[in-house]
């Protein structure tokens, strides 16, 4: 103590120049004059700055939050949008006087992908859901852009998912607007193009056209989009068209998905399966 | 020690008039305005307290910014020419001279007094249109009416040292 008392009396006359200066500046931004606006405005550019390089920062530690806050708000659209364009269609055709309507609303489990292949002929995408939180072979799994596959494999806390981009995955689509269906398969080679097949060569197929899911299985609810049409091409037997699709989910980028649960109709799959089975004895 | 006191406080006075009625209305080519009041501080001799140089170069400034309106500018000045007045002193005195030496053309010559004058009123003149400008966008006519103001303020120096000289001999 008495060391820091000496060391300030020792230099107590520049502690006294200080305190004069600061006085005479404090006087100067004090008054209402040129200095005071300068020092201001200078003072709130360099203070503005400043708080927009903190912003930024915050932002961009936030995104994953803000991502994720997307991604919901996408999906709950995009549940809405199915269910408006099922209820559109039941509309506007005779099967809404009558008869079981398909349940166009459904519910979902977000998870994480936790790893993937896009690679192989045979891809698939680890996600951190698995039976603990009801998900079952089978189930359908989207993103907030589209359809990403199918549930094929699970544990208690990690499924393994059979996406599009699997050689052996056959999803049953559609053509929006002219209803066609068809069959999706991808060909061993790019992650953002799958092919139709099975589309009648008398179909009026239109280029940009989207393909969806129309709900013939039990899996994904029909309306669901899986992408759009780039080029129409004739098939290897020359009776239907090969429809080359660009996948509207972006399998490189994919980091959360959600997993249909409550689609299945045990109902309609206890009687397809049997009329299978009387058709096989 | 008070007649000390009140000498400087009699001086302070007739520089405070002398700045205030005459000099502060000199505006040569529109910006060579001498600030002369650093004069006071200058003068003081070697070895004084460095609490008082602060405390008077202080107050002289804070008199000379209320009756100029220049808030803090001057205070600011002459605060740091009251720092700065010792080692200033220190370079042009003889070597043999001791505590109590004061500066004048007769007690470290004409050269001498002109280089101490120069840079003392260089110290005050720069930091007061610096912060009257206080930005560096017109930055050649702050150095002009830093340079101007200057050679003026050394002009009005010798001539006060002059002046002082002749009423002591009187």
């Amino acid at each position: 103590m008495q060391n820091l008392v000496d060391f300030l009396l020792g230099y107590k006359h520049w502690l006294l120049f200080l305190l004069l200066e600061a006085i005479c500046l404090f006087g100067l931004f004090s008054s209402d004059g040129y200095q005071r606006n300068v020092y201001f405005t200078t003072a709130n550019g360099i203070a503005g700055s400043v708080y927009s390089a903190i912003s930024s920062v915050t932002s961009y530690l936030h995104l994953k939050a803000v991502n994720h806050e997307l991604e919901q708000e996408n999906e709950k659209l995009l549940k809405q949008v199915v269910a408006l364009r099922g209820q559109l269609r039941l509309a506007g055709s005779d099967s809404a006087s009558g008869g079981h309507i398909l349940p166009t609303c459904y519910h979902t489990v977000t998870a994480q992908v936790v790893n993937a292949t896009l690679h192989r002929n045979n891809n698939f995408i680890t996600i951190n859901r698995g039976e603990a939180d009801g998900i079952r072979p089978e189930m359908g799994v989207v993103c907030s852009r589209g359809v990403v596959g199918v549930v094929f494999l699970t544990s208690a806390h990690f499924s393994v998912v059979m996406p599009l981009l699997n050689v052996n995955s056959k999803i049953s689509c559609r053509l929006r607007q002219s209803e066609y269906f068809g069959t999706l398969e991808w060909q061993h080679g790019r992650s953002d193009i799958t092919y139709v097949t099975g589309i009648p060569r008398h179909a009026k197929v239109r280029k940009g056209e989207v393909v969806e899911t129309n709900g013939y299985s039990d899996i994904f609810p029909p309306g669901l989009p899986i992408g759009y049409v780039m080029k129409k091409s004739d098939s290897s037997d020359g009776m239907s068209y090969l429809l080359k699709v660009g996948l509207f989910a972006n399998f490189q980028t994919l980091r959360e998905v959600s997993i249909i649960t409550d689609y299945s109709q045990p109902e309609r799959r206890s009687l397809e399966e049997k009329a299978d089975s009387l058709y096989s004895d | 020690m008070n007649h000390q006191i009140f000498q400087r406080t009699g001086r302070l006075a007739l520089l405070l008039v002398v700045q205030i009625v005459f000099f502060n209305h000199i505006h040569i080519a529109g910006y060579i305005t001498p600030i002369f009041i650093g004069y006071m501080t200058m003068c003081f001799p070697y070895g004084s307290s460095r609490i008082s140089l602060l405390v008077w170069g202080f107050v002289t400034g804070l008199l000379f910014d209320i009756f100029s309106n220049t808030a803090g500018m001057c205070s600011a000045a002459c605060t740091l020419l009251g720092m700065m007045q010792p080692a200033l002193l220190k370079h042009v005195m003889p070597r043999d001279a001791g505590e109590g030496f004061s500066p004048g053309i007769r007690s470290i010559g004409f050269a001498g007094y002109l280089a101490y004058a120069f840079f003392c009123m260089l110290v005050v003149n720069a930091v007061f249109y610096t912060l009257d400008a206080f930005m560096l966008h017109d930055w050649p006519f702050t150095l002009l009416s830093i340079g101007g103001s200057t050679l003026m303020a050394v002009l009005l120096c010798v001539c006060a040292d002059m002046f002082r000289q002749k009423a002591k001999r009187g």
